[in-house]
């Protein structure tokens, strides 16, 4: 070992191996049956300033190779047992080595000849009868080749390796965000919650979140960070933190979902970058039988009747920090025993099949319809199920986050 | 798809012409070619949006972002006749209630100069 230098390794060569091209100068190895041949070519390559390794047969020659990785091989074709062009195969095979040059020594230049050669794993030709400048500038150009393929291997290997611990952090953040998701169930006697959250990168920028509110209420929400990401998903977690129950009464001091949205628009505005979410705050409230909701630029929420029809909640309005100043309003809406309320992400219902034309609220309400008889899980299922058959693909452009809340008749 | 910004003249103001896709992919090029406007003093800038074909959440967010810029300085940021999708797009978003939008530049640039 030569060097201290710090190196991720990810692929098993020795560091020693990898630096050496750095600091040190080049190394040929030589390998020839012919004392004499390989003594001359080992002066005339010490000559040049490079270090010289030698052998005297194929075998050793490999061993030399794997062991001490020279930057250029110099390598006879004629030599018994293991000849050049098998010799060539044997290091094409061995990926630890595959990319190791290799310039073949030849007396015969018929072009059939070199291309056997080349097409058995040699990269280019020296003919023994070469002049001393034909020979020079040949291994100077496989000492090139060299160099700039192992710099390229290890910067490879650096990208690899940052590549995976950027993807273990990516992995972290998801298992933290799924871990904010509420839990599916039973949220008030009489009240079933059931969810389906797919980010279509690691990491999503949708939250939901429900919350019990004393013993005849019930709080939700479901935030859309505009792009994707990890930006995204730090910035929904600070709207999430916002949106935490002590968090309400201290700031908004209200759980009017109209004073909530209005507040939020004044704490979020839109980024230099133009990103911006759209939510949906809700209450449900049991006493009345209704739920009170305002939303900032999402429309995507219905309320399946119990008599089998669906009523979507429109009112198009500004997403947060779109107009400083905003004022949001509370709007009512009845929910009666046998309804099914749905807040959904717009990555559901706006999928393109392969043509580009989008799935659509139209259709997400007939699959959700088609599934009224089924539990609350299993209609969430069947229409994230029939958005993904739509698109005609497994994984969804953008992150798809859809809550349902029952009241049991 | 990407997106071609053709810039020309109009009274007192710069009309872009968009053509293709307004969205995350095209943001640098669409703010770039806004910033050009703004920092050569214009108070008016008009986007020809007869050619964009979509736009997506990003895109109506960077319409937010040069409308919120344009009105700091005073100045005024118009659309000029969108296609059926696209305004649909922007009307769930309730983009019209923040930028208006005309059918021809004649009448965006008459709403300027009475705004000013």
């Amino acid at each position: 070992m030569k060097s201290s230098h710090p190196q991720v390794d990810t692929t098993g060569k020795s560091e020693a191996v990898k630096v050496r091209a750095d600091t040190e100068s080049p190394t040929v190895l030589i390998v020839d049956d012919d004392p004499v041949a390989r003594l001359a070519m080992v002066g005339r390559i010490k000559r040049l300033g490079y270090r010289v390794l030698q052998a005297g047969d194929g075998k050793t020659g490999l061993e030399l190779l794997r062991r001490e990785r020279p930057e250029l091989t110099i390598l006879d074709w004629m030599m018994p047992d293991l000849d050049g062009p098998s010799f060539c195969e044997q290091v094409r095979d061995d990926p630890e080595v595959g990319s190791s040059q290799i310039l073949m020594m030849t007396s015969n230049d018929h072009p059939e000849h070199i291309a056997e050669g080349l097409a058995r794993g040699a990269d280019d030709f020296l003919s023994k009868a070469a002049s001393r400048q034909e020979i020079i500038a040949r291994v100077q150009a496989g000492i090139r080749t060299a160099l700039l393929i192992r710099q390229l291997e290890r910067v490879t290997d650096e990208l690899r390796s940052k590549q995976a611990l950027l993807d273990e952090e990516l992995q972290s953040a998801a298992r933290y965000v799924e871990s904010l998701l509420p839990m599916p169930g039973i949220v008030l006697p009489g009240v079933e919650l059931a969810h389906l959250y797919r980010p279509s990168l690691a990491l999503g920028g949708d939250l939901y979140n429900v919350v019990r509110c004393g013993d005849d209420a019930v709080g939700l929400y479901l935030l859309d960070a505009s792009g994707h990401g990890v930006s995204s998903a730090l910035r929904s977690a600070a709207l999430a933190t916002f949106l935490r129950e002590d968090s309400l009464l201290r700031y908004v001091g209200s759980r009017d979902p109209g004073a909530i949205v209005t507040e939020a628009n004044r704490l979020f505005p839109l980024t230099e970058r133009g990103d911006y979410f759209t939510i949906l705050v809700a209450r449900l409230d049991l006493r009345f039988q209704r739920v009170l909701y305002a939303t900032a630029g999402h429309s995507g929420a219905c309320i399946h009747r119990r008599g089998g029809t669906m009523e979507w909640f429109a009112p198009p309005s500004l997403p947060l920090g779109f107009a400083p100043g905003q004022l949001y309003r509370t709007v009512e809406i009845g929910f009666l025993p046998g309804d099914r309320l749905y807040v959904m992400s717009d990555g559901l219902y706006e999928v393109p099949n392969s043509t580009g034309e989008l799935w659509g609220k139209e259709r997400l309400g007939f699959a959700l319809k088609e599934a009224a008889g089924r539990p609350l899980q299993d209609a969430l299922s069947h229409a994230v199920a029939e958005a993904a058959r739509w698109s005609g693909q497994n994984c969804f452009p953008d992150d798809v986050a859809v809550m349902g809340i029952e009241l049991k008749a | 798809m990407s997106m071609q910004v053709k810039e020309r003249s109009m009274p007192n103001g710069v009309i872009l012409e968009l053509t293709g896709d307004l969205t995350y992919a095209n943001r640098e090029q669409f703010k770039t070619a806004v910033e050009s406007v703004r920092q050569r003093g214009f108070r008016h800038l008009v986007l020809d949006m007869s050619n964009v074909r979509f736009i997506d959440s990003s895109g109506l967010g960077l319409l937010a972002l040069v409308a919120q810029q344009f009105k700091l300085t005073q100045g005024r940021l118009s659309l000029l006749k969108p296609q059926a999708y696209v305004r649909e797009i922007m009307a769930l978003a309730n983009i019209p209630s923040l930028i208006p939008m005309y059918e021809n530049e004649q009448d965006a640039a008459a709403a300027h100069a009475k705004a000013a």
